[in-house]
């Protein structure tokens, strides 16, 4: 790839903080973690939390630290729900990758270099229960030799035996100042233009995601050049715009069948993707003043029902 | 050998032998042993008596072990004579299915009208002249359930000589080297038929010769057609009998046994009913015999009952006569084979029949009648019994015919009791088995049953009852999405996936079944209803074939990027009016095109599946459905 | 030819909607930094057009000269070997299929093309164009599978390919592929635009329009250019000049539905169902999607109901519709949708009229 289009390499991977310490917001994980680090002796981990948070990167970072870029590849194995993660490569591939022994923890350039491999297994949750078992039985049997490092969004998928052999660490979703900085700061260095309504569009439209926030402002930068609007940021990021959601909640609320069909109608031909249309409709219908509580929860019962019927195609 | 010993240890006296043996009889539930065992300990119990010191020796000197060996080796002989002995040393000469044969027509336990009909067939065709074409009557059915007996009782009553073919005993393969060996030919069974089927055709001018001038009239009985093998032989035997049915100048009647569809597969059934429809075409008058009813057997057996002076309770008769699937034949002999030991059977029968009652996991029950021959089960009296066997079409139609109690006050008001339902969910009991054993019995895939039942519901959904139509349709629909779940769920391991494949088909088919059942509050009135094979299947094989023939077309005049339902919807349609040029006036005339086209390309579909749609002709005639 | 095809764009200067959309994706030619793209919005909107824009402004013409191949692939699935064939419109540069042709083995199709694509990729003398474009057309009928290794291929080759992605509706494509993608939504031209689009067509065919004409065409295209287009073309054939009240003809297929929506409006009963049934069967045979159906069903009820009972009907459509995606043979649920119907409308007659 970088011979062809060297300036498309994801920012977010630019950006990637390289270091413990430096991932932005989380800083009761990041004091521990920066302990273990000293030790060189860390235990299983399960980080969970909302996506964006910081979650493989601070893993990333952990493993970079420990082994440095020289013994990484033969230390680290890093799978995310991407790679096949069925039962069987739980079977094979972690297992064989575990069984390999490593040599003494001697301080190879600078690095700790525990006599250990680490496993990162990215977006855990999506893998299948069965895949979850069976995973348990090879922790327990390489224990001496690997760590596992697993990362997810939630930890109610993840199986009890296993969330409970790992210290377990939760990233909080980032605030709007330390997103505002961290953006900031790429727009530093990509010499790009961001004005101040356009930094918070780009905040609410991530929704604390700090990954989808650099994914949105490189997308608008190839496409729209170097100074961005807001306007922009949200027809990059498939966001609907406030105003159609506005549009068909007045319609909905007429009762009238006619005019709210026109209005749906017409939201299909804009093409507006349902299911953020459905999210949409949803914060909208939540910060509404003259729905009662009791309004409020039918709707979104009844919203609840359509997302699901969305989502499950 | 261990268990003997301690037979005879116990049984010293005669007292002991009445225990042993009723202890006997209620431990063989738990303990599995055969018959023949049983009256075996009655036979040591007496002759321990005989020679009384057995009993009390604990260590056997080698003589009495020789002794021993004696009487057991003796034990067993008599164990053998045992098998031919009925109760109260009377020797059994001939079956009962011999000796109860029916004799006249009065004792046939077939049903009135289909007597009535062969009788007037019989009569029609024997005092009138001859000459006349159609001389071939085909009698069709189970088996065991009285085609032949028929015939013989009306032959013998209208003073008839009945002449049969029947398929000569198979050639063994040594028998046949040997005759090869003397030179002769090997003359297949078929060739025999052929031969048999020339001389009837000639037998009726040998007939004055030989019998001259008693004129005894004569009834040719084909009980059973050679078996074929491969096409040419069929097409051979199709050949035999319709010049049978051409040239026969005595009346001639065939009876086929009918066998359903699992035991051979579906070549062999769609020979029979090839064979039924060329003997049709050819003249033959066809009487479907169904399964005898209940009543009838249980009127039957109660009868042989009676002359053998066998104590046996109603409830067995009972039983035997339900188990038995309309199969009087079968009925006779497991009643024979029961009365040997008669309360056995009693217990195990009603303990099954609890089983059976409760299972509600229809496919596990095949394999629970297997395992109680060695398991835990006693010996199971659904081994004696007919294997229950419906058509599909019988299942489906029972549950389209929603036959239901009618409401008793008392019963009424025992549910109101038990059990309190709104209004509008309580239905009258069910006027059959449970709807999944009925499934169960008819080997009945989830997928052609519920495609069964929605092609045929909407008949007997009453006329303006459009809500029970909704409910009936929407349950099939909940059925459907059942059905596709099993497809789409991914299973871990291949026997789960074979398990709970088969758990969530036959739920699918339980909420399939039960909604048509529940749906239909009031069912049309019953009438005769054709089951009709379902039109999706058709309609699914022409859209199939549409679409590949537009998948071929699609790629050379639109391009990839178009989907189907572009083409389907916009561009056919369009293309269609632009490519016609112009016309006349607005677009009545090519619209009219449109189903005609569709029409014509589904008639042929029709002929393609016009056997199929004669296969599932379902009589339902209300009497016999609803009592077996 | 069509007009359909005849006056379709053919680069993204002409672009007769979508004009910013376009320039944009020039902009993206013209730095050579052309990320995954997926293109989402409903039919007739111009996603296709765009996209063959877009590929002559990457390579020029030698994108246009395609060609089409029925390739059959040989796939090593773990056990067994499966024989997929499917057809494929390729040039030198890029290659266009549509997997969900492919059926349930689609998943196969996406990562073995991606595959082989990235094996024998052109090079050119000065090194440069050294990627393949793949267009996916319908990525929304892709089975959860096949988008889940479609997006792991997306990363294992990205060096070597750019994949175009094409789908109705976002909603169905997993968050996965579209958060590695630059999506690009696509709205349906406005009815000014299509009227634009047709006098244009007009013009350069020479044809007299009368006044209000192109209105009523685009007025019944639904905001869809392509059957905007289809439709006059149509009306051209059909009669021609044109009256002022010239009727624009529905789709045959329509027609019957509306037939069949009169039908269940005049009588509600088990035998009318039934019928009913026959005319969906018809439907079905001729390849009309069964959403499709369910879809334009409601549409011509919905015309001729009151209105207090719309909102249930519409439920109820919505209702069986979900159901029909979830189940194998859609006839059970149209039907269950009608007799639903037929019961909620005896009902109301009964209440209304006695």
């Amino acid at each position: 790839m970088a011979p062809l289009i060297p300036s498309s390499q994801p920012w977010v991977e630019k950006y990637r903080p390289k270091q413990v310490k430096d991932v932005a917001h989380q800083d009761e994980v990041v004091r521990v973690l920066t302990n273990t680090l000293e030790t060189a002796n860390c235990p299983h981990m399960l980080f969970y939390g909302p996506p964006g948070t910081g979650k493989t990167t601070t893993a990333l970072a952990i493993a970079h630290q420990l082994f440095g870029p020289e013994l990484y590849k033969s230390r680290v194995l890093e799978l995310n729900a991407s790679d096949d993660r069925g039962i069987n490569v739980v079977r094979t591939k972690i297992k064989d990758f575990a069984a390999v022994a490593v040599g003494s923890g001697s301080r190879q350039g600078g690095y700790p270099c525990p006599p250990y491999k680490i496993i990162i297994l990215d977006e855990a949750d999506s893998m299948t229960e069965d895949a979850q078992n069976a995973l348990r039985r090879t922790m327990e049997t390489y224990s001496k030799v690997t760590r596992f490092f697993f990362i997810c969004n939630y930890i109610s998928r993840i199986i009890e035996p296993l969330a409970s052999r790992c210290a377990k660490f939760r990233f909080k979703p980032l605030s709007a100042e330390v997103m505002s900085s961290r953006i900031l700061h790429i727009c530093n260095e990509e010499g790009l233009n961001l004005d101040q309504e356009a930094l918070s569009t780009l905040s609410s439209i991530s929704e604390g995601d700090l990954c989808r926030a650099i994914t949105y402002l490189q997308s608008s930068a190839r496409l729209y050049g170097s100074s961005i609007s807001s306007k922009e940021l949200i027809s990059v990021s498939g966001v609907i715009p406030q105003n159609a959601v506005e549009a068909l909640f007045v319609a909905c609320k007429t009762g009238d069948f006619d005019f709210a069909n026109k209005e749906v109608n017409n939201v299909i031909a804009e093409g507006y993707p349902i299911s953020q249309m459905l999210s949409g409709l949803f914060e909208v219908i939540i910060s509404s003043d003259d729905l009662s509580d009791v309004q409020k929860a039918r709707i979104c019962k009844r919203l609840g029902r359509e997302a699901d019927k969305v989502s499950t195609l | 050998m261990g268990k003997r010993k301690a037979v005879i240890v116990l049984s010293s006296s005669e007292d002991d032998e009445v225990r042993d043996r009723s202890a006997g009889g209620h431990q063989r539930p738990s303990k599995s042993r055969s018959n023949p065992l049983s009256t075996s300990r009655k036979r040591i119990g007496k002759r321990s008596k005989e020679t009384s010191c057995v009993g009390s020796v604990s260590r056997p000197s080698p003589k009495l072990e020789a002794a021993k060996f004696a009487t057991l080796s003796e034990d067993f002989s008599d164990c053998l004579e045992d098998l031919h002995l009925a109760r109260g040393n009377q020797y059994w000469k001939e079956l009962w299915i011999d000796k109860y044969k029916p004799s006249s027509v009065a004792q046939l336990a077939v049903h009135k009208k289909k007597v009535e009909e062969i009788k007037c067939w019989l009569e029609d065709r024997l005092t009138k002249s001859k000459g006349r074409s159609g001389n071939v009557l085909l009698l069709t059915g189970h088996a065991g359930i009285g085609k032949s007996a028929t015939v013989r009782a009306i032959a013998s009553q209208l003073g008839a000589q009945l002449c049969e073919w029947t398929t000569p005993t198979p050639t063994l393969w040594q028998e046949h080297v040997h005759i090869s060996n003397l030179g002769l030919r090997y003359v297949s069974k078929l060739d025999e038929f052929e031969s048999f089927v020339e001389k009837v055709g000639k037998y009726s001018l040998l007939f004055p010769n030989n019998f001259g001038l008693s004129k005894v009239p004569i009834i040719i009985l084909i009980d059973d057609l050679p078996g074929t093998n491969g096409r040419a032989a069929f097409v051979k035997l199709k050949k035999c009998l319709m010049t049978l049915a051409h040239s026969s100048q005595l009346p001639t009647i065939i009876s086929i046994t009918e066998f359903s569809e699992i035991d051979l597969g579906k070549g062999s059934t769609s020979r029979y009913e090839e064979l039924i429809s060329i003997l049709e075409r050819a003249g033959a008058q066809k009487v479907a015999f169904n399964p005898l009813t209940v009543s009838s057997i249980k009127k039957v057996l109660s009868n042989i009952c009676q002359e053998e002076k066998c104590d046996v309770t109603l409830e067995l008769i009972d039983q035997i006569a339900k188990t038995c699937g309309g199969d009087i034949r079968n009925a006779v002999a497991s009643f024979q084979y029961c009365c040997v030991r008669p309360d056995d059977f009693l217990l195990s029968a009603s303990s099954t029949q609890m089983t059976t009652n409760t299972r509600l996991d229809f496919t596990k029950s095949r394999s629970s009648l297997l395992t109680g021959q060695n398991g835990h089960e006693p010996l199971s009296f659904f081994l004696v019994g007919r294997d229950e066997t419906l058509t599909l079409f019988h299942a489906l139609g029972k549950f389209l015919h929603n036959k239901r109690e009618i409401p008793n006050a008392l019963d009424l008001d025992l549910g109101s009791e038990s059990l309190v339902l709104c209004k509008k969910f309580v239905r009258k009991p069910l006027k059959m088995d449970v709807p999944e054993r009925v499934l169960s019995q008819a080997y009945g895939q989830a997928r052609p049953v519920v495609d069964f039942l929605h092609e045929n519901v909407l008949d007997f959904v009453s006329d303006g009852a459009i809500n029970d139509a909704w409910m009936v349709s929407s349950y099939l629909s909940d059925a459907d999405c059942l059905l596709a779940l099993s497809l789409h769920i991914i299973f871990p391991s291949l026997t789960d996936m074979h398990e709970s494949k088969s758990i969530s088909q036959l739920v699918a088919a339980s909420v399939a079944v039960r909604g048509v059942l529940f749906g239909n509050v009031q069912p049309m009135s019953s009438r005769w209803h054709t089951i009709r094979s379902p039109k999706l299947w058709q309609i699914e094989h022409l859209a199939h074939q549409h679409k590949n023939e537009l998948m071929g077309a699609k790629c050379d005049t639109y391009g990839i990027g178009v989907s189907m339902s572009e083409i389907v919807t916009e561009y056919l349609p369009s293309v269609k009016w632009i490519s016609s040029g112009i016309t006349d006036g607005l677009g009545d005339g090519k619209y009219e095109h449109y189903p005609i086209r569709v029409n014509s390309s589904s008639e042929h579909g029709f002929v393609v599946y016009d056997s199929k749609e004669s296969m599932s002709n379902e009589e339902s005639d209300d009497d016999e459905i609803e009592d077996w | 030819m069509l007009w359909v095809d005849k006056y379709r764009p053919r680069t993204l200067d002409k672009m007769f909607v979508h004009e910013e959309i376009a320039q944009n994706l020039k902009k993206l030619v013209a730095e050579q930094d052309c990320p995954h793209l997926l293109f989402y919005g409903p039919p007739g909107a111009g996603k296709k057009t765009l996209i063959m824009a877009l590929l002559r402004e990457m390579f020029g013409p030698a994108a246009e000269k395609v060609k089409l191949e029925q390739k059959t692939w040989k796939i090593d699935a773990g056990t067994r070997t499966i024989e997929l064939e499917l057809a494929m419109l390729a040039s030198t540069h890029h290659v266009e299929l549509n997997p969900s042709d492919a059926g349930f083995q689609d998943r196969y199709i996406v990562q073995e093309i991606i595959k082989e694509m990235a094996k024998n990729r052109p090079i050119d003398s000065k090194g440069k164009k050294g990627f393949k474009v793949l267009v996916l057309n319908e990525v929304d009928k892709l089975s959860k599978e096949a988008q889940h290794s479609l997006r792991r291929t997306m990363e294992k080759y990205s060096a070597s390919c750019r994949l175009v992605l094409c789908c109705n509706s976002s909603s169905r494509v997993t968050e996965a592929v579209r958060s590695r993608c630059l999506n690009v939504r696509l709205n349906a031209p406005t009815v000014e635009q299509i009227i634009e689009v047709l006098e244009l067509i007009g013009k350069k065919e020479s044809l007299q329009l009368p006044p209000g004409f192109a209105a009523r065409i685009a007025a019944q295209s639904n905001r869809s250019m392509r059957r905007a287009i289809l439709s006059f073309e149509t009306c051209r054939v059909q009669q021609y000049p044109f009256t002022v009240n010239q009727a624009v003809p529905a789709m045959d297929w329509e027609q019957y539905v509306s037939e069949i929506a009169s039908d269940i409006m005049k009588e509600q009963s088990p035998k009318r169902l039934f019928q009913v049934r026959g005319k969906v069967y018809e439907l079905l045979a001729n390849c009309i999607p069964p959403e499709v159906i369910l879809k334009k069903l409601l549409l011509e009820l919905l015309k001729k109901l009151d209105s207090e009972l719309k909102h249930e009907i519409c439920h109820w459509a919505a209702y069986y519709e979900h159901r029909m995606r979830l189940g194998q043979k859609s006839i059970f649920h149209i039907e269950a949708f009608v007799a639903k119907f037929m019961s909620i409308y005896k009902a109301f007659l009964i209440e209304t009229f006695g």
